[in-house]
């Protein structure tokens, strides 16, 4: 048997550069914040390595784009890739959170060689923009360490003898053992899996340890090591994040170019359209903005999506900058197939029922016309509660006991009116509110409970420029 | 009409008062108020610096704290009060509740339940109930807690009223006027001050915000509604409240006569025998030490100076300070922990006869003008430094001697600083915490052309000018705000009475440990005297050197019996050979040595003085030594200034020295130059001395001192700064820099081994001092299984050095030392009997392996380290056997297992896993087993380089031992390359640095081209191309990651 194995060792970056026109040093950090975890060919060109302090990083290039490592995430990534390959080669096992490994015994006949395989990934990799260190070998351990060490080759793919004659020239550090296992073979004197492989057996197992002659074994095919081949899911999801916030929906039509296009790839697989997409905008701090594009009729073509966002994203603007853009298909149709229109659609889940009730909701009253609203902790009255897109939690704000004894207008003006008259009477007051400093919508202001010639009850304060106004008025 | 503030948080209230004491005593003062009380959330940490600041005013200080209870006592809510002291004994109550509250609860923390109210004395204390302004609880509820709270202060208990203009504030006054009334009580106006002025409200929210470790934006209710909380001008207040409720605080501020100032220090008694009063027994103890030192007898000016400063001392009452010290010292002599005195007080005649220093004052007299200054009246200082080893015996005997009711640690407030400051307030901003770590990364605070606000800038933290400027006031009102209370090194605080009646007590990070609420300053600017017991590693190192040459010698070594000025000694350090030695081991030090060439006792005080930022910076270190170098006259503008810069040749190099100058040269009174030195050492990072620039100028030129002159010693008083190395601590210091230099010349082995078995200490690694020690003609033996001690040891009638077990990486104390103990007379046969001898884990076993320590059974360490491997499974079995030698037969008789052949280790492998295991190797250095591979072949050893002639273009290589960029030195970086012969300086310029960081940052070998400068025997490298060889370690063929 033969594996090929696919070694991404910069995914994330090379997935983040994917949705940005221009080229610079880039870098993932350790959770921790303190070393660099891996870099793009641009950050190592400045002398950045992985395993660098991120100071001494920062001091080797001053312009250096950082992101927070994110294995979750990475393994979203992974399987994004493991979606595309997939139409090529299977099975495909995942090994998360940059690997994958392909069999590639069954693909040799159907391409006619290993290394024509190779040829159509490399080719693969390089239309989608992916830097991987490929290795064909006769386990999986061997294919996968051999990548992952760069020692793949891709003449003679197929040549079993070289195969082993590189595995046992791999050096230890590079064979996968965990570190306490490393340090005794180190210790032993042994630099290369060859030594290790020259041990006799059993010794190996007793004196290391047994689960170190498995893995030995492992590698060299004299155990089995069984695949759990990795299955597509059956919807379409693919994602695009951002290295800097996107701000403009022109912003946005660049990476969505592409995610589109994977789609069309897929759907044109698939052999099949879909009438509905689902993109959904990820923000820092707010719940996702969630647009639902319909098309007419059943479609797969790219450019007709395309054209449908754009109509859509002329009529909305960001309601807060986006780090991250989502595109999901959960619906797919055959070619050609009339298309009910019932008003929930046929989303078996009601949670998507209530999304399609919205979003057409939205289609057709317009996007801001629809509100739920909701209390909000802030001194400020204007501030005091917000309107949120229906559907979605109150989220941040902290739980501290709202001002229950605090005397507020059921009806507050949207705007205050300058008041034009000297109250009859002075109810309640004052009451200082100062507070907003911090986002520029900064108030100070003493506000009394006055009642006006007419009669009524009216919220009137008097600001720093002395002016007198009415904010709002009681019943 | 005037007004008392009853309640105010400082910022000692940490993350919730947003003004310094000082700030809101100056506001007080200034808005004319009649008192101001700080009330700290169960603390009095702010008072003496409001104290201070009121000391000269007609606002009287009151102290108080705030509190809230634990639990409800009354079954609905727990109430919060604010307790003020009315005299002293209200103030040791006080304290005393404090302390009870804060030793029940971790650091930071308090915990005050109702039983403490009852079961503690407050009879002296005034309670200011505060209900709360919301609350869900009826009236009847709220009466039944004021009633329990009323009860615990009969007569004494008040209703406090704040009116922050807040939502629902009518209903809240009319609950009051409710409650004052069912409790048949009075209320009291209260301003529940959180800052000095309204204009600090965004800093009390920043705070507020980190407080709940949330943004701005997010904090919502956790806000207050407005900035209402500060101290309010009287016209203000008088339309708030009503007048009688002004009236109030007033009739209660009177009742508070507490003043700070009268607290005195209190010394224990327990040191005097009975029937003796201190200054006789001062005096027998000083008698009977001098005849001790000087058997032949006292010579005259030492007894006068004797006279002189029991003299001093019993006119300022300080018998029982230097009786305590002297306790303390006396403690440590009688178990044989080094130690010794530094300070003013301690360069002194008595404080040589009573063993508290060695400086002995007929050899320097010099040093002993200044004992202790009469008319500053300020305490006396001893620091007393003991072997870093053993500082914890001492700390803990004093803590046995006077009890921890007596005895605690003082403060160390610690601050805002840039770097926490910016990170803070830039998370409440809700900057990304990505972005704020990434721009502290890149932030050189050395710099100093640019200043950090500006590299912020440069760096686009934020594109909005106006947050910018938010971001920067925030953080600059910030520096300074303390955080927590942290220990103090070492400063003791021992009182007569119980100290928590003196300074309340709360519990330290560290277990068993206290500390008072005061921080050095506080105590100083209160008056109060403090210990201060430090640890020093040198003192650990010569103590055990000291104990080698005894013996070695046969008898008893100890620090007098060394004998003064030995010319060998000062000819050692003059050329530069002084890695190790005390104080002047550091690259610097190295090259100011044969510059200096001291060569006498007092050369060593000055070296010790000379190498620091101050003399750096306020560029004296040149003038000095073209004057002692007879280049340049030494002049002086009048005989006053030249008693005060007489001994180092016209140059001030010693802090005292400028003070003294200010005094003399320019007029400063006793009072005066205080302030100064104590902004000098506020000031450390800013050398903001403006305020004193136009006094200082003015008084020299009024004494007839020429406007440049002035100038010019205003410049080195700014570049002091802080920086400046008092004389009183050099003397000492000297003192060990010649005890250790002269054990380093005599006794290299000892001197090394010492050092080796007092790590982590000093600036080399033990691989740098065992090469040292070799190239001082030291042989170094291995650590061997048979051989070696858990300590490192002399062989052969001191010539050599025996590597011990504790240099073997990870091997924990307990193996080492059983390894020894259980070592059988004829030494271990084998490993397994090592194995089962000792019982050692199979882990600590491989360590011994992988050291190399078996090498006496086998030669080949894989081959040793592939055996023992086998023994894992082989132990119980062997436990189970009987006792003796037969334990180990257990392993022997089994079948032999096949044996692979493995590798020989080469020499480089060797090499490597001896630094990996134990950090040196004895075998040939790195740099010499690739030479002989055919590498550096253009380029010159360390050795070679010393012979070179200068301004010549050469080449060098080396591992990379050390990387400096000392602050005082603009944008230099040192790098030190170690290779098979010594060390090699390298001088890396800003520009150069800029163009190649990567080698220079990442290299762990490196190749220099440059240029070769001389200067006397001091030889650089100006570096030029810097390469990065690091990869050649790998071609060794083992992989690099073992190598560090």
């Amino acid at each position: 048997m033969l594996w090929l194995y696919l070694h991404f060792p910069h995914l994330l970056l090379d997935h983040l550069q994917r949705s940005r026109k221009e080229t610079s040093a880039m870098v993932v950090i350790t959770e921790s914040g303190q070393h660099v975890q891996q870099a793009c060919p641009e950050a190592r060109k400045q002398g950045i390595e992985p395993g660098l302090r991120l100071k001494t990083a920062l001091s080797l290039a001053t312009e250096l784009a950082t992101v927070q490592a994110d294995p979750e995430r990475e393994r979203l990534i992974l399987v994004q890739q493991a979606r595309w390959l997939y139409r090529h080669a299977a099975p495909i096992t995942l090994y998360p959170p940059d690997g994958l490994l392909v069999e590639a015994s069954r693909l040799q006949r159907l391409y006619g060689s290993v290394d024509a395989l190779w040829d159509r990934v490399e080719r693969l990799l390089s239309d989608h923009q992916l830097t991987a260190s490929l290795a064909v070998g006769q386990t999986p351990l061997a294919a996968r360490l051999c990548a992952r060490a760069q020692r793949g080759c891709r003449d003679h793919g197929d040549d079993t003898a070289l195969m082993t004659a590189r595995l046992k020239a791999l050096p230890l550090d590079h064979a996968g053992f965990e570190r306490r296992t490393l340090e005794r073979l180190l210790r032993l004197g042994l630099s290369t899996l060859g030594d290790v492989f020259a041990l006799p057996p059993t010794e190996l197992a007793r004196r290391l340890a047994p689960e170190t002659l498995m893995y030995v074994q492992k590698i060299q095919g004299n155990r089995p090591d069984p695949q759990t081949a990795w299955q597509p899911l059956h919807h379409f999801e693919q994602q695009a994040d951002f290295i800097h916030d996107i701000e403009y929906t022109e912003g946005l039509l660049f990476p969505l170019q592409r995610l589109l296009g994977a789609l069309e790839d897929d759907l044109r697989w698939r052999q099949q359209d879909t009438d509905r997409l689902l993109l959904l905008l990820h923000h820092h701090q707010s719940p996702a903005t969630r647009i639902t594009i319909g098309a007419t009729g059943p479609e797969h073509r790219a450019e007709a999506f395309l054209d449908l966002v754009r109509l859509r994203f002329e009529q909305q603007s960001l309601a807060a900058p986006v780090t991250a853009l989502t595109l999901r298909v959960k619906r797919f149709l055959p070619r050609h197939e009339a298309i009910t229109q019932d008003l929930l659609g046929d989303a078996p889940d009601l949670q998507e029922a209530w999304h399609t009730l919205i979003s057409r909701l939205q289609m057709k009253l317009g996007a801001s016309t629809l509100h739920r609203l909701v209390p909000q902790a802030d001194h400020r009255p204007e501030r005091a509660w917000t309107t949120q897109e229906p559907g979605h939690r109150q989220t941040g704000t902290p739980a501290v006991a709202a001002h229950h004894h605090s005397a507020r207008p059921l009806w507050l003006m949207p705007h205050p009116r300058p008041l034009q008259e000297t109250p009859e009477a002075w109810l309640a007051g004052p009451e200082r509110i100062s507070a907003g400093w911090w986002d520029g919508q900064r108030v100070h202001r003493d506000y009394y409970i006055a009642q006006l010639a007419s009669g009524a009850l009216a919220w009137v304060f008097r600001d720093v420029r002395e002016g007198w106004f009415i904010h709002g008025w009681f019943g | 009409m005037s007004y008392a503030e009853l309640h105010c948080f400082s910022n000692f209230t940490f993350l919730t008062g947003a003004s310094h004491p000082g700030e809101l005593a100056e506001q007080a003062r200034d808005l004319g108020y009649q008192a101001l009380a700080i009330t700290d959330t169960c603390s009095v940490a702010g008072i003496p610096r409001a104290w201070a600041a009121l000391k000269d005013s007609t606002v009287t200080l009151i102290t108080g704290s705030y509190f809230e209870l634990n639990e409800a006592p009354a079954g609905f809510m727990s109430p919060a009060f604010v307790l003020l002291a009315r005299n002293r004994t209200g103030y040791g109550q006080l304290c005393r509740l404090i302390t009870t509250a804060r030793r029940r609860a971790t650091k930071g923390e308090y915990q005050l339940n109702p039983a403490d109210l009852i079961g503690h004395n407050l009879s002296e204390c005034l309670c200011l109930w505060l209900p709360p302004s919301h609350s869900p609880l009826s009236t009847e509820q709220m009466t039944a807690c004021g009633l329990w709270l009323q009860a615990c202060f009969p007569g004494r208990f008040w209703i406090a009223a704040v009116r922050t203009l807040e939502a629902g504030e009518t209903d809240y006054l009319a609950r009051l006027e409710r409650l004052a009334e069912r409790l048949q009580c009075r209320i009291t106006a209260a301003g529940q001050v959180h800052t000095h002025s309204r204009a600090r409200q965004p800093l009390q929210d920043v705070l507020t915000a980190i407080r709940h470790r949330t943004t701005l934006d997010q904090a919502g209710y956790y806000l207050f509604q407005n900035g209402e909380r500060y101290l309010r001008p009287l016209a203000v207040l008088q339309r708030l409240f009503p007048a009688a409720w002004l009236t109030e605080t007033l009739i209660i501020a009177q009742q508070c006569q507490f003043d700070p100032g009268s607290l005195c220090y209190e010394y224990p008694p327990d040191l005097v025998p009975r029937g003796q009063t201190p200054a006789a027994y001062l005096r027998q103890l000083t008698s009977a030490g001098s005849q001790r030192r000087y058997p032949d007898g006292v010579p005259a000016p030492v007894q006068a100076l004797i006279e002189k400063e029991l003299g001093l001392i019993g006119e300022m009452a300080y018998e029982h300070y230097f009786l305590t010290i002297h306790d303390i010292v006396e403690f440590a002599r009688g178990e044989g922990i080094l130690c010794q005195g530094r300070g003013s007080a301690a360069n002194s005649a008595v404080c040589y006869c009573l063993g508290i220093t060695e400086v002995d004052p007929s050899r320097v007299e010099l040093l002993f003008e200044r004992f202790i200054s009469k008319d500053r009246n300020e305490p006396p200082d001893i620091d007393v430094d003991f072997e870093h080893e053993r500082r914890e015996e001492v700390i803990q005997y004093i803590y046995r001697r006077y009890g921890r009711e007596r005895a605690a640690l003082a403060a160390t407030v610690i601050r805002y600083r840039p770097r926490s400051a910016i990170r803070d307030v830039g998370k409440a901003l809700g900057f990304d915490p990505v972005l704020v770590e990434q721009l502290l990364n890149g932030i050189d605070w050395r710099d100093r052309e640019t200043d950090w606000r500006q590299q912020i800038i440069d760096k686009n933290l934020t594109r909005n000018p106006r947050v910018a400027d938010q971001f920067f006031t925030l953080v600059t009102t910030l520096l300074g705000f303390p955080r927590h209370l942290s220990q103090h090194v070492g400063g003791f605080v021992i009182s007569a009475g119980p100290l928590a009646e003196l300074v309340p007590v709360e519990n330290a990070a560290m277990p068993d440990r206290t500390v008072i609420q005061w921080d050095k300053d506080d105590l100083e600017s209160l008056g109060l005297m403090k210990v201060d017991i430090l640890a020093l590693g040198m003192l650990s190192a010569i103590r055990k050197a000291l104990e080698l040459v005894s013996t070695l010698r046969g008898r008893s070594v100890s620090m007098p019996d060394i004998p003064p000025e030995d010319p060998a000694v000062y000819a050692m350090l003059q050329a530069g050979d002084s890695m190790g030695v005390f104080q002047v081991e550091s690259r610097a030090q190295m090259n100011m040595l044969p510059r200096l060439k001291p060569s006498t006792y007092y050369d060593l005080v000055i070296e010790v003085a000379i190498v620091r930022p101050g003399p750096i910076q306020g560029d004296i270190v040149h003038p000095y030594l073209r004057r002692k170098h007879g280049l340049e006259p030494v002049d002086y503008p009048n005989p006053a200034v030249r008693q005060v810069l007489e001994r180092t040749l016209g140059v001030p190099i010693f802090q005292e020295q400028v003070i003294k100058l200010a005094m003399v040269a320019a007029g400063f009174s006793g009072g005066e130059a205080d302030q100064l030195r104590r902004a000098m050492a506020a000031w450390k990072a800013h050398g903001d001395l403006t305020p004193f620039r136009e006094r200082l100028i003015q008084g020299m030129l009024e004494r007839g001192h020429n406007a440049d002159f002035a100038e010019r010693l205003y410049q080195q008083i700014c570049g002091f700064g802080g920086y400046g190395f008092p004389e009183s601590h050099a003397a000492s210091f000297a003192l060990l820099v010649y005890v250790s230099a002269w054990l380093k010349c005599h006794y290299p082995a000892a001197f090394c081994c010492a050092l080796l078995n007092s790590q982590p200490m000093g600036f080399y690694s033990p691989s740098q001092l065992v090469q040292d020690a070799r190239r001082h003609g030291v042989t170094v033996h291995p650590v061997d299984i048979n051989q070696s001690q858990w300590e490192h040891t002399l062989e052969d009638g001191g010539h050599s050095l025996r590597l011990g077990l504790r240099l073997v990486r990870g091997l924990s104390a307990r193996a080492g030392k059983t390894v020894v103990s259980e070592r059988p007379v004829s030494g271990y046969r084998d490993m397994a009997q090592v194995h089962i001898r000792c019982r050692l884990s199979q882990s600590d076993m491989e360590k011994l392996a992988g050291a190399g320590t078996f090498g006496v059974f086998t030669h080949n360490r894989h081959q040793a380290y592939w055996q023992l491997l086998a023994h894992e499974d082989s132990l119980p079995l062997a436990l189970n056997d009987g006792q003796g030698d037969s334990r180990s037969d257990a392993s022997t008789e089994r079948p032999e297992p096949e044996e692979p052949a493995l590798p020989r280790p080469t020499e480089a492998q060797t090499v490597l896993a001896d630094y990996a295991s134990q950090g040196l190797s004895l075998g040939r250095h790195p740099l010499a087993l690739l030479r002989q591979q055919g590498y550096f072949r253009h380029c010159l050893d360390a050795q070679q380089l010393t012979r070179a002639e200068s301004g010549r273009p050469v080449q060098v290589a080396g591992l990379v031992t050390g990387r400096q960029r000392p602050g005082s030195a603009a944008g230099v970086t040192f790098v030190t390359l170690e290779d098979e012969t010594g060390n090699i300086n390298v001088v890396v310029w800003l520009n150069t640095a800029r163009r190649q960081r990567r080698p220079l940052l990442t290299a762990r070998l490196l190749h220099v081209k440059g240029t070769l400068e001389r200067e006397g025997d001091i030889v650089h490298v100006i570096a030029g191309k810097l390469s990065d060889l690091s990869h050649l370690i790998q071609t060794m063929n083992v992989p690099s990651r073992d190598f560090q």
